[in-house]
């Protein structure tokens, strides 16, 4: 069966890519929130630290996600070759030099005994934080420059991958704060990080509806719409499980959890991250599940990629999905 | 140089698949792989309704959303206007295939048999998988390309030499005296989803 007739969603792109945009986002979101946290100095440091750890290895993680997708991975260096002709190739730039001021950041921040607020030091982190967001938006750019899919062509995407990628990185952080922890002295830096993730996550749920609400006013991205609100993956895993509990659970450490010992600090944060970074993943996986390609028109007619037979009713036949 | 497109009459099309199976032979595609393939639509209400079939190849757009994706100059437009993939530069990204609002590219990671249950390929298949190893390739974006090779021959392309309804019309569409370039002036011919911007070269006489 000829799955472009047979499938009206894309199906090229999928786990692999979903963790390669995921780890981007998370790489390039721990590193901002590092970058900036050096700028308030002591008071954040271990999270500082932490952040810049996680930065590097997981965008190089990422890319080896993005590697074990290819058709033809030998070849990957040609996308290299020519810069700015497309958004992988941009992109390839973009992440190739995030790579090296955060690998610069890590080592001055760690191995050296440069001052944290130098120039040169702020220098790097600005640099960082610039090439980190433009990591995080590459990997909805990628998505959005996808003329075959509506849901993706939104200008919103990238948005949306940004918030999420920064929220994902606090969470990540957070992560290994709880297991690097330095006792008593970190639950302020917990404080902190949970007031920030708060923020982020609440922007991007209202980042996350009106995109929905904009795809779903497009004729092409409804169905796409209407398929991610029936994906429990969506709806359970990303927008209740990856949200609403850690949103919850982040005010609670905050506002909560003053009076409270380092090990109830401590499963409340981790809990917390923990389900926000898979809810992020989930986000990632369902847009591109979602992802249902246009419907051609001519002469009166809508010729639309039917459903996968799977999709079918029994005793409906070849019906197209409603 | 010539601007090569072409022209399906929908009129004439009664949905044989003779198109789909012509490219099949023709380029030895796996299975799952149809570069030449046909939707089916329909319109009306019960029992006012019609039935309409649509071949759908590579459009060979005039601005193609794939080329601009390609990271690598894998996809590359020729002078004649046929766009093709050099497979020694595609590096297996599909990005281009996400481009592609026509569905019109293709990539499969390894040649597996048409027949179930793992069966051994048969003695045809080995030969198709042979050939399409040394033209396309597994692994790589692939698509229609108008059977090039064909053209330098002299010849058509093979879905438009197997059409029995005469639907389907190939030619020179700077030529203002050609066969395509008529037929597009006199019936109105039209694209798929021209609001798209992609400038398709491949034309339809709507069904009436």
């Amino acid at each position: 069966m000829d799955p472009k007739v047979n499938g009206q969603l894309q199906n090229e792109w999928g786990g692999l890519i979903a963790l390669y945009l995921f780890l981007g986002g998370v790489g390039g979101g721990a590193y901002t929130i590092a970058a900036i946290n050096s700028f308030l100095g002591k008071s954040m440091e271990l999270s500082t630290t932490i952040g810049l750890w996680i930065g590097f290895p997981a965008l190089f993680i990422g890319c080896l996600f993005l590697l074990a997708d290819l058709g033809n991975p030998g070849k990957f260096f040609l996308a290299g070759l020519k810069p700015g002709t497309s958004w992988i190739a941009r992109g390839t730039g973009i992440i190739s030099l995030f790579m090296v001021f955060s690998f610069i950041h890590l080592v001055l921040h760690q191995f050296t005994e440069v001052s944290k607020t130098s120039v040169g030091m702020n220098t790097i982190a600005v640099l960082g934080i610039i090439f980190a967001v433009f990591t995080i938006a590459y990997t909805g750019l990628l998505l959005s420059a996808s003329k075959g899919i509506p849901f993706w062509r939104s200008g919103i995407v990238p948005v949306v991958f940004v918030i999420s990628g920064l929220v994902t990185g606090h969470f990540l952080t957070i992560i290994g704060m709880v297991i690097f922890n330095e006792g008593a002295k970190t639950v302020s830096q917990f404080s902190t990080m949970a007031l920030e993730a708060s923020v982020v996550v609440v922007v991007e749920v209202l980042a996350i509806l009106f995109f929905l609400n904009a795809a779903y006013k497009q004729p092409d991205s409804r169905e796409s719409v209407e398929r991610i609100m029936q994906k429990t993956i969506f709806i359970v895993g990303y927008f209740i499980l990856g949200l609403g509990v850690p949103l919850v659970l982040m005010l609670i450490l905050r506002y909560a959890l003053n009076e409270s010992g380092l090990n109830t600090v401590l499963a409340v944060a981790f809990i917390g991250a923990l389900l926000g970074l898979i809810g992020g993943f989930l986000l990632r996986l369902a847009i591109l599940v979602c992802g249902a390609l246009p419907t051609l028109n001519m002469g009166g007619f809508q010729f639309r990629r039917i459903a996968k037979p799977k999709d079918l009713k029994p005793g409906i036949g070849l019906m197209p999905p409603k | 140089m010539p601007q090569y497109g072409m022209v399906i009459d929908l009129k004439r099309c009664y949905g044989c698949y003779a198109c789909v199976m012509a490219c099949k032979v023709k380029n030895h595609t796996p299975p799952e792989v149809f570069w030449a393939r046909l939707l089916k639509g329909e319109r009306g209400k019960f029992p006012n309704t019609m039935r309409q079939a649509l071949p759908v190849l590579c459009m060979h757009c005039e601005e193609p959303s794939c080329l601009e994706v390609c990271p690598t100059g894998a996809t590359q437009k020729l002078d004649n206007g046929i766009v093709i993939v050099d497979k020694d530069k595609c590096m297996g990204c599909k990005a281009c295939i996400m481009a592609c609002p026509y569905g019109a590219r293709y990539s499969v990671d390894k040649w597996e048999s048409y027949f179930p249950d793992g069966l051994p390929l048969s003695e045809y298949e080995e030969f198709a998988k042979k050939y399409w190893e040394e033209h396309s390739g597994c692994g790589v974006a692939t698509k229609c390309d108008f059977c090039l090779d064909l053209l330098e021959e002299g010849k058509l392309p093979a879905c438009v030499e197997a059409c029995a309804a005469n639907a389907r019309t190939f030619g020179d569409l700077d030529d203002p005296d050609s066969e395509v370039s008529t037929l597009i002036r006199k019936y109105r011919g039209e694209v798929l989803n021209p609001e798209l911007g992609n400038k398709p070269k491949v034309y339809y006489l709507a069904p009436r």
